[in-house]
């Protein structure tokens, strides 16, 4: 076999940003179990269901309904002119992206410490395969929301395209949380219980349901400072043709950028000995 | 290429082992965010080396490390001190059923598993047909494993293992899964990587499969190395350390003739149910033995003597070892053993029926399955058709036994 000889060397881990950095290349390797990975998440969440592929729709529609119900109809929130429907879903659509990608990534390797515990492939593989199932589901989901912005008449325009970049540095985001959870979840199963409650907070931190409008001016700063805030801002300005904030989504990006380097440095030095406690 | 295929320098492992809280109150509180815990060293400043090729068996009892170097060597885990270099791309010869998804299908399930181990999606494509093969599990392949019988999930999973392309194999325990067909096939592959090049790094209890397939073996105690050689020599050190030499009847070196190896040979390089197999006695006789015997017992694992082979079954030629090395070959024409794992034995008597020399290693056969049909044993058979009520009068019953003994007499 002429294959060429690659020398690994193990050593004790120890802070080295750079060494964890220059790791990139090897994942690049293992892409076809990252792509393997992902199709199987996809492949496999709607089994033995009648429903099957449906359910991608009916979630975060009967979301949609029952907040449209609860929050028009009863509350009356404001929707910047926009029918409350589609404002809520262009909301909900983003945030459910990022919900079930933080809460499967954190909990991605506990769940396959089998794996963990009996192979070596890069960890990372695993929280970043569910963020990538997650946003498959955010594709199906966005069907629905086509056929709102043509039940209620709202045209698509140009501003559509910034979709693109809110979604990736979403994308970002998402796995730089659900990394450093992940890493934590694996010492202190605390994290994994306390997760849905942190989110459910979040979410009505975030404007999701409401426009960013109506948060009093002085409070504008601290929700702006919440990279959710230009996510789901951004997101639903570029789905429904209103101005796109630039400021909050700036400020969400510049988040992301300083974040997730971090988190990844942070899981590959956690990396090391996962094995032995998970 | 590298001269060595593995490196390890002063490597220790330290796990933390988390005690129970103690006292009581606040102490007992503030436990719960700081417990006490203790070291636990599970390997213990190892240093040795693997040549490229060699093939390595690490032993020794429960708890001395052997498992935790396997994790170190895979990366699994990181060594809390020292360090280890690869030289080449390492595999596990591991089984990853776990890993699988009850939903997807077997053949899903390949992909995925072998996606983890690291190959590419084309390779595996162009594996599949040999793995389902390895794995025995025919048209199952399409079915989802959740429907898959424990021996089935087990097999699949290491049949993905198995066909991963690398030039450091680290095996552990295949032994103790999957049915004997299943593991002599295991075995062979092994065998098969070996010879043409591949490191094998063995872990196992099984000390006659060590002798049989390292020629170097490390055996460890405590974390330690222990002993670093030869595998014939480390093994018996090991059986004479652990209580295990128990066994070893006969003193070696005082008997006049002692049985050096036993080998089998058959005409396809497989030894199957119902073909023919010769069973070669190697030995090395300090005089001239005359009146000799020699037996060679096929046993199961248990130690229950299914049958003997003996160069003097009943009355035969009186057998005369000259002195010096020889060998006695047995032949059958058709093997009636069963498939499966069998321990072979030999023991050099004289006609007198004292023993000289028991061979206390026994040899272990593999038997594939050739003319399988059901039963304890394959009986070598013949079969006509013939006229009804054309049935053999007991006189010749009789015969017919007659000259079954008298096939056994050597002519």
């Amino acid at each position: 076999m002429a294959s060429r000889v690659v020398t690994r060397v193990l050593r004790p881990p120890h802070w080295n940003p750079l060494q964890s950095i220059s790791n990139l290349s090897s994942l690049a390797d293992y892409g076809d179990l990252l792509a393997t990975l992902s199709r199987h998440r996809i492949n496999v969440r709607y089994r033995q269901s009648l429903l099957g592929g449906l359910w991608a729709f009916l979630q975060p529609l009967a979301m949609m309904l029952v907040f449209t119900v609860v929050f028009s109809r009863l509350a009356r929130v404001p929707s910047e002119g926009v029918p409350y429907a589609p404002f809520a879903y262009a909301g909900i659509l983003p945030w459910t992206f990022f919900a079930a990608a933080v809460t499967n990534g954190t909990m991605s390797l506990v769940s396959h410490a089998q794996l963990v515990t009996k192979v070596y492939f890069p960890r990372e593989i695993l929280p970043i395969s569910y963020v990538i199932a997650a946003g498959v589901d955010l594709l199906i989901g966005s069907s629905v929301l086509v056929l709102l912005l043509i039940y209620f008449r709202i045209g698509l325009t140009m501003s559509i395209v910034l979709v693109v970049p809110v979604v990736a540095v979403l994308g970002m985001f998402a796995l730089a949380c659900a990394l450093v959870l992940a890493a934590l979840q694996v010492r202190l199963r605390d994290v994994g219980v306390g997760l849905p409650v942190v989110l459910q907070l979040w979410m009505f931190a975030s404007p999701v349901l409401y426009p960013l409008a109506v948060v009093p001016v002085a409070w504008r700063t601290a929700f702006t400072l919440n990279p959710m805030t230009g996510f789901i801002e951004g997101f639903r300005r570029a789905v429904l043709d209103m101005p796109f904030d630039v400021y909050s989504f700036a400020v969400a990006a510049a988040v992301t950028v300083v974040f997730l380097p971090l988190a990844y440095v942070a899981f590959k030095h956690a990396e090391a000995t996962m094995a032995d406690v998970v | 290429m590298a001269d060595f295929a593995l490196e390890f320098t002063g490597v220790s492992k330290r796990y933390w082992l988390t005690q129970p809280p103690a006292g009581s109150g606040l102490s007992r509180l503030a436990q719960r965010f700081r417990p006490r815990q203790e070291a636990f060293w599970a390997v213990r400043d190892v240093s040795f080396d693997v040549a490229a090729g060699e093939s390595l068996a690490i032993v020794g009892p429960n708890g001395a490390g052997k498992s935790t170097i396997l994790k170190l060597v895979s990366a699994i885990t990181a060594p809390t001190a020292g360090e280890i270099r690869i030289h080449g791309r390492l595999a596990a010869l591991i089984e990853l059923g776990s890993g699988f998804h009850p939903e997807l299908t077997g053949r899903d399930n390949v992909f995925l598993s072998g996606a983890i181990l690291g190959m590419r999606r084309a390779e595996i494509a162009a594996k599949m047909d040999s793995i389902t093969a390895f794995a025995g599990v025919g048209p199952f392949i399409d079915a989802p494993v959740k429907f898959y019988s424990s021996g089935m999930y087990l097999r699949l999973g290491f049949a993905v293992a198995a066909h991963v392309d690398a030039q450091i194999l680290l095996v552990d325990e295949v032994l103790a899964v999957g049915d004997e067909v299943f593991q002599q096939r295991c075995y062979r592959r092994i065998e098969e990587l070996r010879r043409s090049g591949t490191t094998v790094v063995f872990i196992s209890h099984d000390l006659t499969t060590v002798e049989r397939l390292c020629e170097r073996a490390v055996l460890m105690g405590a974390g330690r190395v222990v002993a670093d050689g030869d595998a014939a020599d480390i093994v018996s050190r090991y059986r004479r350390t652990s209580g295990l030499g128990a066994l070893e009847t006969a003193p070696d070196i005082d008997s006049p003739v002692k049985t050096m190896a036993i080998d089998f040979l058959s005409a396809s390089d497989v030894c199957a149910t119902g073909y023919p197999l010769r069973t070669v006695v190697s030995f090395s006789a300090r005089r001239t033995i005359p009146d000799a015997v020699v037996e060679v017992s096929y046993c199961t694992h248990g130690g229950a003597v299914l049958f003997c082979q003996q160069t003097t079954a009943l009355s035969g030629p009186r057998l005369t070892l000259e002195r010096g090395h020889g060998a006695i070959e047995f032949a059958t024409g058709e093997l009636g053993l069963q498939p499966g794992c069998y321990d072979v034995s030999c023991q050099i008597m004289t006609t007198a029926g004292e023993t000289l020399h028991t061979f206390v290693r026994p040899e272990r056969l593999l038997v594939d399955s050739g003319r399988m049909i059901s039963g304890y044993f394959y009986m070598p058979h013949s079969w006509r058709k013939t006229i009804a009520g054309d049935r053999p009068s007991s006189p010749v019953r009789a015969a017919l036994g007659a000259t079954a003994i008298g096939q056994e007499r050597p002519s």
